[in-house]
């Protein structure tokens, strides 16, 4: 049999899946995209399941706005300071990626707690989900010790005096809070390797540990799927829909409840 | 009993995977588009802030001058300084003003380290708490009763301590004949420098002193604390050093002032002896 000429169009989609086969043949990374993307959710999840998500958008900007403050930061107590001003006044657009690294992080401890309060509300935790709650309480504790060891970076008096007795504060928690006092300090006193030690815990320790909890987490969410609104009428809470199909094909009568923003 | 809840819980959670199998929509692209639209949100008010932050300060938008949002900087940290506010970022401000209610050394620690160890305890053991399965909001009232109790608590708690008021190192040192003339101890040159310094160096922020003061860490009255007689050198070894001498005090060393100013210190505290 003569192979028929294949047509431009074709042409072009062989050239376009070649490598996404290639991937796929050799990883399994497309079918797990593919699975993440076309999974099913419950009919009527709504936006207040969007806090999760938004709360990763902005952990995201954090990661990035982070990496390039740390291009220009110098955790050094004799040039911290200097190189803040030097970010804020100096550099090209030093002063908004320092503007969203630090209103960022109020934003993601903001969405941290709403986040909890729709999953608190929803009864999202309930079974099978006890331990993705667990996982989302390291979650909250490890940003809440972003922003304290954050605080201290830009060395200047505010930084200074709060961190002095904060961790003060932590040196008073019985049997271990003497040795956490010495470990965030490096030493019996707030020194010159406090600052470099607060900067790697706040841009390698912490932040490993929240991408690995969010990695986890995830998993479980995508695992066990999202919980229906709890005011939904059935266990996966589609609720009557106008002329849906049964069998799962999302038709043209959901796609208008889609654009209709329900 | 327990086995019939069990069951029952894995019963409802198959027929949610079948529901949402058989009538669940694509994530892709029903719920991304919500999520995606979010995230922009997200991004748009992260930037928004940061323009703010500097736009709305004054001048050139250089420099320590406040904004709307703040300073874009404070002053460069000066261990040996005169004059701070131990102010963290403002979601610790609950935890802070709980130093502002308990009192050193009774009950501090609970007020630093017991409650909100206890506050993590049970929001890990939440799922544990309360097995039902029951996710209908109006039939959870104890749940309704503790989000509400601990929404407004920790928005009092905030509120207050983002309202608490420092005093200004320079209002106070207006004060320093006040308490010379009470205490009685106009004449003595240490004493009145040390009130000076007593004045500027944020010792009030944490104590109090003839009615003045935070009342923050649970710091004690110190207007009378010279009656204690526990003597100059004792003053001095406890300011270089306040958690060598009494062991997990949360009070910062002062040794950066050096010896000659904490001397004075020394003298001004064991000069106050309460007034008349
Ligand atoms: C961060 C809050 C804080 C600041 C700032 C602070 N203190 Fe204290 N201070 C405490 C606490 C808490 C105690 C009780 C524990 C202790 O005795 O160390 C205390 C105790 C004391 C005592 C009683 C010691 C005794 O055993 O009789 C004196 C005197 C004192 N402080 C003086 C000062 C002076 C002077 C300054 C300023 C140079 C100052 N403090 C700044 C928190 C503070
Ligand atoms: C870095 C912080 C966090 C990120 C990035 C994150 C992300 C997410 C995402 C994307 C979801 C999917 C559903 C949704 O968006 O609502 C989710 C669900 C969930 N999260 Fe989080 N989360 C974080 C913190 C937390 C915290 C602090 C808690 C609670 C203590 C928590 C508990 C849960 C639970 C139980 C679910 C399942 C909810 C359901 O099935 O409906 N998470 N999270």
């Amino acid at each position: 049999m003569a192979t028929r000429r294949l047509t431009r169009k074709e042409q072009m989609q062989q050239a376009i899946l070649y490598p996404v086969d290639w991937l796929e043949e050799r990883s399994g990374l497309v079918g797990a995209v593919k699975y993440f993307l076309f999974r099913k959710v419950p009919g009527d999840t709504n936006w207040f399941q969007t806090l999760g998500s938004a709360t990763l958008t902005a952990f995201i900007v954090q990661a990035l706005t982070g990496t390039i403050l740390a291009m220009y930061y110098k955790p050094d107590p004799n040039s911290a300071y200097d190189s803040i001003q030097h970010i804020t006044n100096d550099i090209w657009a030093g002063w908004l990626v320092r503007g969203m690294h630090r209103w960022g992080a109020s934003v993601f401890i903001i969405l941290m707690f709403m986040h909890m309060g729709r999953v608190f509300l929803f009864g999202a935790y309930k079974y099978p989900r006890e331990l993705n709650w667990i996982i989302g309480v390291l979650l909250l504790a490890s940003g809440l010790g972003e922003g304290f060891t954050g605080y201290l970076l830009p060395w200047d008096q505010t930084a200074y005096w709060a961190t002095v007795v904060g961790i003060n504060i932590n040196g008073t928690a019985p049997f271990l809070g003497p040795f956490l006092a010495q470990f965030l300090q490096g030493g019996t006193y707030i020194n010159a390797d406090t600052l470099s030690r607060f900067y790697a815990i706040h841009m390698l320790m912490i932040p490993g540990a929240i991408a690995a909890l969010i990695g986890l987490h995830l998993y479980l969410v995508i695992r066990l799927g999202v919980t229906s609104p709890p005011w939904s009428k059935e266990a996966a809470g589609t609720g009557p829909l106008d002329g849906e199909t049964p069998n799962g094909k999302v038709g043209r009568a959901g796609l208008s409840r889609f654009r209709r923003g329900r | 009993m327990a086995t019939d809840r069990i069951a029952e819980r894995r019963r409802i959670f198959k027929q949610y995977k079948d529901d949402v199998e058989s009538r669940g929509k694509p994530f892709y692209p029903f719920a991304m588009f919500h999520d995606t639209v979010m995230s922009l949100v997200v991004v748009v008010v992260i930037t928004g802030l940061a323009i703010v932050w500097k736009y709305s300060t004054p001048g050139d938008h250089i420099g320590t001058d406040p904004g709307w949002l703040g300073k874009l900087y404070d002053d460069p940290a000066d261990p040996g300084t005169f004059n701070f506010v131990p102010r963290p970022d403002w979601y610790f401000y609950f935890l802070f003003y709980l130093l502002r209610i308990f009192k050193w050394p009774d009950t501090v620690l609970l007020g630093t380290i017991g409650l909100p160890t206890v506050l993590l305890v049970l929001l890990i053991a939440v799922p544990f708490i309360d097995v039902r399965p029951e996710r209908r909001l109006l039939r959870r009232p104890v749940a309704i009763v503790a989000s509400i109790l601990v929404v407004v608590s920790m928005g009092v708690l905030t509120y207050k301590g983002a309202t608490a008021k420092e005093s200004l190192g320079s209002e106070l040192v207006a004060k320093v004949p006040d308490w010379a003339k009470t205490q009685g101890f106009s004449g003595n040159q240490q004493a009145l420098g040390g009130a000076k310094l007593f004045a500027e160096s944020g010792c009030l922020n944490c104590h109090t002193y003839l009615g003045l003061g935070g009342g923050f860490a649970g710091a004690p009255d110190l207007s009378a604390e010279g009656a204690k007689n526990k003597g100059i050198d004792f003053q001095i070894r406890h300011l270089e050093n306040p958690a060598g001498v009494n062991p997990g005090s949360p009070m910062p060393s002062f040794q950066g002032l050096g010896t000659a100013n904490l001397k004075k210190l020394a003298t001004f505290l064991e000069s106050s002896k309460g007034g008349k």
